[in-house]
């Protein structure tokens, strides 16, 4: 039988939405407490583009240099923030992660934040995931990628370098 | 009995508070020198002469027109002054302008002015010299809290964001931000640097920006909360929708 589905596991997803836009500091230290909580599986940041350079009017191409588009370290990986972060969606392994994983926002957070549950982040591959990607083999039509955990992470379009990184391989392995 | 103008129906702080701004009947919060103004404008260097457009009008030779002869020129206007504008953008999060109210403040208060009203920003277009004068009038008062609003030429996203964990509103381009308890503006309102740091003073507190806004919010005063403005825009709405539809019947 050909196998089509890229992720069968019946994991949960949370949208954890604080009430103000996050400081580096801040940022920081929410995601170094969601890291902590065991049966996380993945973590998505959200915000407000920083960019690089001024993208319209009179001053296009002049230098930002915005201070909070700084590097931060999360668990063992160091990674410069693209946005000011506005939300975080949080993939975990079952129920019995909710309660650890709320209560780890509560010591990383300073103030209020909405803990929503919900379908954020696709599980399957989609049509452009399979342009991009392709399939294993001729065979096997499950999705060409080493960890199918990556789909959805990041716009297909987009590459993966500065925007993805992988936190706790030597303590998985 | 001499004529006052009722620019705005209710009893709430926030009807009170349109009502200061369309009548310009505001208080003065900062002075923001006009070297420091005109370079957050960007429009020209400070201290540099006014480029102009065209020739003083005194020296024009103007046609005789009896709307002229009436109609007293702007002091940029008579000089010749480049059309400039400025933008400002004020968080939803009780910035004490709304777009509306900034617009209203310029055309009833000032003369030459173009102004555009959006759903996040506000800008205005005048005579250059003209503009300086509007633009220092409102970033001066109590019509800007610079916390909750900001000049901005481009990149204006912040509106309806939620506030930074300072209390300022989101600003892409970093033109201003919060330095110890005073806003610093080190770029011109379209991102590029400027060759000083403007102080514009301190950020109001919460309670402060609650009381000096003129926006209706559920978690502040609520639009439904002044029985004689929910009666005004009705009527308003009632009557054009009526006189569009059928004009004799919208008296």
């Amino acid at each position: 039988m050909v196998n089509t589905v890229s992720v069968t596991d019946k994991t949960i997803q949370v949208k954890v939405f604080p009430a103000r836009l996050l400081q580096p500091e801040t940022a920081e230290k929410l995601l170094n407490e969601i890291d902590k909580v065991k049966g996380v599986l993945r973590m998505l940041i959200g915000g407000k583009n920083l960019p690089r350079k001024v993208t319209c009017g009179p001053g296009t191409g002049t230098d930002v240099n915005h201070p909070d588009k700084r590097v931060i370290q999360v668990g063992d990986q160091a990674f410069e923030l693209h946005v000011m972060v506005g939300h975080v969606i949080v993939e975990v392994e079952d129920e019995s992660v909710l309660e650890p994983l709320k209560q780890s926002c509560e010591r990383g957070l300073p103030f209020a934040f909405e803990f929503k549950r919900g379908f954020f982040i696709k599980k399957k591959a989609t049509l452009t995931d399979y342009g991009k990607y392709g399939f294993r083999s001729k065979t096997d039509e499950r999705i060409n990628l080493d960890d199918e955990r990556m789909l959805g992470m990041i716009d297909p379009h987009a590459k993966a370098e500065g925007r993805f990184c992988i936190i706790g391989v030597d303590n998985a392995a | 009995m001499t004529y006052k103008p009722q620019y705005y129906p209710g009893n709430t702080s926030v009807a009170k508070n349109r009502r200061k701004h369309m009548s310009d009947d505001v208080e003065k919060l900062r002075d923001i020198s006009d070297e420091d103004l005109t370079a957050i404008l960007g429009h020209r260097a400070p201290g540099s002469d006014y480029p102009s457009t065209h020739p003083p009008l005194a020296e024009m030779g103007e046609p005789a027109c009896s709307v002229r002869e009436v109609v007293t020129p702007t002091p940029g206007a008579a000089a010749g002054d480049r059309i400039r504008y400025a933008q400002f953008a004020d968080s939803m999060y009780n910035a004490p302008a709304t777009p509306y109210w900034r617009s209203y403040h310029a055309a009833i208060n000032f003369r030459g002015v173009d102004p555009g009203t959006l759903s996040g920003r506000q800008v205005n277009e005048m005579r250059e010299r003209d503009l300086e004068e509007y633009t220092k009038r409102q970033a001066e008062t109590e019509i800007t809290d610079w916390g909750l609003s900001g000049l901005r030429g481009c990149t204006v996203h912040g509106h309806s964001l939620r506030l930074e964990e300072n209390g300022t509103m989101f600003d892409m381009l970093d033109r201003r931000r919060l330095e110890g308890s005073s806003i610093i503006m080190d770029k011109d309102q379209v991102g590029v640097p400027i060759d000083r740091k403007v102080n514009l003073g301190k950020p109001m507190s919460e309670a402060e920006a609650a009381k000096r806004t003129t926006f209706y919010r559920i978690d502040n005063v609520a639009f439904r909360s002044d029985k004689e403005v929910i009666e005004h825009v009705q009527t308003v709405w009632e009557r054009r929708t009526r006189y569009g539809f059928k004009p004799e019947s919208g008296r």
